[in-house]
């Protein structure tokens, strides 16, 4: 599904922030991605979501070598991706309800074909009384369950999340984790880039280490 | 194929709710009404700046492709008139009995194929005819003012304009005939550089539209750049954030079109009334009116107004897509 191969990364002329980065991860797995604050997860995830380039490597989603794809096809390609981001990327003037169905929409789905699976969603992640709200009047912890519910609302074929639990109490966590669980069940690929130990202990996954630009580890 | 789809996936009931203003929007039936929320705000795209820009090339645009219609009208309806008619003329000097040969010439005319009419003025109508330069004065009759005969053709089956001038020279000593090509000339050409000249103003009017037009879809871009960072990342592809800010870029198109050229067909309306207000009198409406005819617009010449608008809206949604396309690419 994913294919790294010797992927290094640096930012203009600046040091090499990833290192001969190699790694595969096949369909239906499921992974987190560790490591120290500035080790490089937050641009790991960029790599896999195709919104930067690698400085040298290879790498290949979904089969496809992403340098050769044109815009369309990354496009396409990021369609059967979800990601959560640390920082939420919510568009304060639509509300959370809109904001969730946006991946939908942008499918060029009918309104009255999702509209149900939108709400019971947002319901099923504790938003049930916030579909209305614009996400500025959220709170951290709601703004980080409309991300994920964003992220997973088309179904992806992998999902990929940073610091999904940073935000919320441990309640919450767990029932995020939960729902990533389930869809890992229903066949998603699931990678959480998290530094939260805590979250790791409760699921038996394949960790993957960086630690200063260099994937050291991959272990369960 | 994807210009079908792309009619086809038009979200068409909602586009009267996004060329309205929000306020008037509200009031529309429940289907015409947007039921999700813009993903690129209205308010992010263009000030009301824009818009009057866009309204004020509009305007231009219908007052000159009126004009131009207008000139056309008048003109087309003159060449019909000479085209339709001869002038036999009469050189009154040299000929003692004036009246006998006009009526020979006229029986001889009225004899000819194709020639429905033949009116012979008098000496009165004649005169008539210099009064604008000469004014009324006992003078005239005494000046050797050439006689006329108005010769309606048959357009269907025209006669032998040649051959009758060759009778006329032959059996009638000072009797030419004006068959009015030189008029028909000037009056194309007229027409002609009227429509050229109404075509560069057009052409000015659509190269400064679509330059607005691109500098605000680059700002509406720069300010949204968020909005499609995350469109990218739900996987929206260009044709997609296109469209967003091309609906936008319609709806302003549509509205200003139809302030610029609602304000036009009222500066038709009271293109008199503003000529009497300047001082013009009653020459300066004949001149205008022997100009653009009866200086109003017709039917048709609103049908061209609601064109422009048509045009101007497209133009604004081509080019908001094009930029935006552009906008893309570089920062891909």
């Amino acid at each position: 599904m994913i294919r790294f191969d010797n992927v290094g990364l640096r930012y203009g002329s600046g040091p090499e922030i990833l290192r001969d980065v190699t790694f595969h991860v096949l369909p239906g797995s499921f992974h987190f991605l560790t490591g120290p604050s500035g080790a490089g997860k937050t641009s790991l995830l960029r790599l896999l979501f195709m919104s930067l380039r690698p400085s040298r490597g290879l790498i290949f989603v979904f089969g496809e070598n992403v340098a050769d794809l044109p815009p369309a096809g990354r496009a396409a390609l990021r369609r059967r991706i979800g990601i959560v981001f640390q920082d939420f990327r919510l568009l304060d003037h639509l509300t959370t309800w809109e904001n969730v169905a946006l991946p939908l929409r942008v499918m060029g789905k009918k309104e009255s074909d999702y509209a149900e699976d939108v709400t019971d969603l947002l319901r099923w992640v504790g938003l049930g009384d916030r579909i209305h709200a614009y996400p500025e009047i959220l709170s951290g912890g709601e703004k980080q369950r409309a991300a994920i519910a964003r992220a997973v609302i088309g179904r992806p074929e992998l999902l990929l999340a940073d610091e999904p639990t940073g935000n919320v109490d441990p309640a919450i966590g767990n029932r995020l984790l939960r729902l990533f669980v389930e869809l890992n069940r229903l066949g998603t690929s699931v990678i959480i880039a998290t530094h939260d130990y805590a979250l790791m202990e409760q699921l038996e996954a394949p960790r993957l280490m960086l630690y200063e630009g260099q994937l050291q580890a991959s272990a369960p | 194929m994807t210009f079908i789809t792309d009619i086809r996936d038009y979200p068409w009931t909602s586009l009267l709710a996004g060329i309205l203003p929000k306020r008037l929007a509200g009031f529309l039936p429940r289907r015409f009404q947007a039921t999700t929320s813009q993903i690129v705000p209205s308010a992010s795209i263009a000030g009301n700046a824009l818009t009057v820009v866009i309204a004020i090339m509009t305007f231009l645009a219908c007052l000159t492709a009126g004009a131009v219609y207008m000139v056309n009208q008048s003109a087309s309806a003159w060449v019909n008139d000479i085209a339709s008619e001869i002038t036999i003329e009469l050189d009154p000097v040299n000929s003692p009995d004036i009246e006998k040969k006009i009526t020979l010439v006229s029986l001889f005319l009225a004899k000819q194929k194709g020639i429905t009419e033949v009116r012979p003025l008098s000496a009165d109508d004649s005169a008539k005819l210099l009064e604008p330069w000469l004014g009324s004065t006992a003078a005239l009759s005494a000046l050797p003012i050439p006689r006329l005969i108005a010769v309606e053709i048959d357009r269907s089956s025209p006669p032998d304009i040649e051959l009758i001038k060759t009778a006329l020279s032959q059996n009638f000593e000072g009797v030419t005939l004006d068959d009015h090509r030189r008029w028909q000339a000037e009056i194309r050409t007229l027409t002609r550089t009227a429509a050229l000249g109404g075509i560069s103003v057009l052409g000015l009017v659509a190269a400064a539209t679509i330059a607005v037009i691109i500098s605000a879809t680059r700002s509406a871009m720069a300010s949204n750049r968020e909005i499609i960072e995350v469109l990218h990342f739900v996987g929206a592809n260009e044709r997609f954030i296109s469209g967003e800010f091309e609906r936008h870029f319609l709806g302003l198109g549509v509205r200003a079109g139809l302030v610029g050229a609602l304000a036009a067909a009222i500066a038709f309306l009271l293109l008199p009334v503003i000529m009497h207000l300047m001082g013009g009198g009653i020459v300066t409406e004949a001149e205008t009116r022997r100009l653009v005819g009866s200086g109003e617009l017709d039917i048709g010449g609103y049908l061209l107004l609601v064109l422009v608008v048509v045009v101007v809206a497209g133009l604004c949604m081509i080019t908001s897509r094009l930029g935006v396309i552009r906008v893309l690419k570089s920062y891909a």
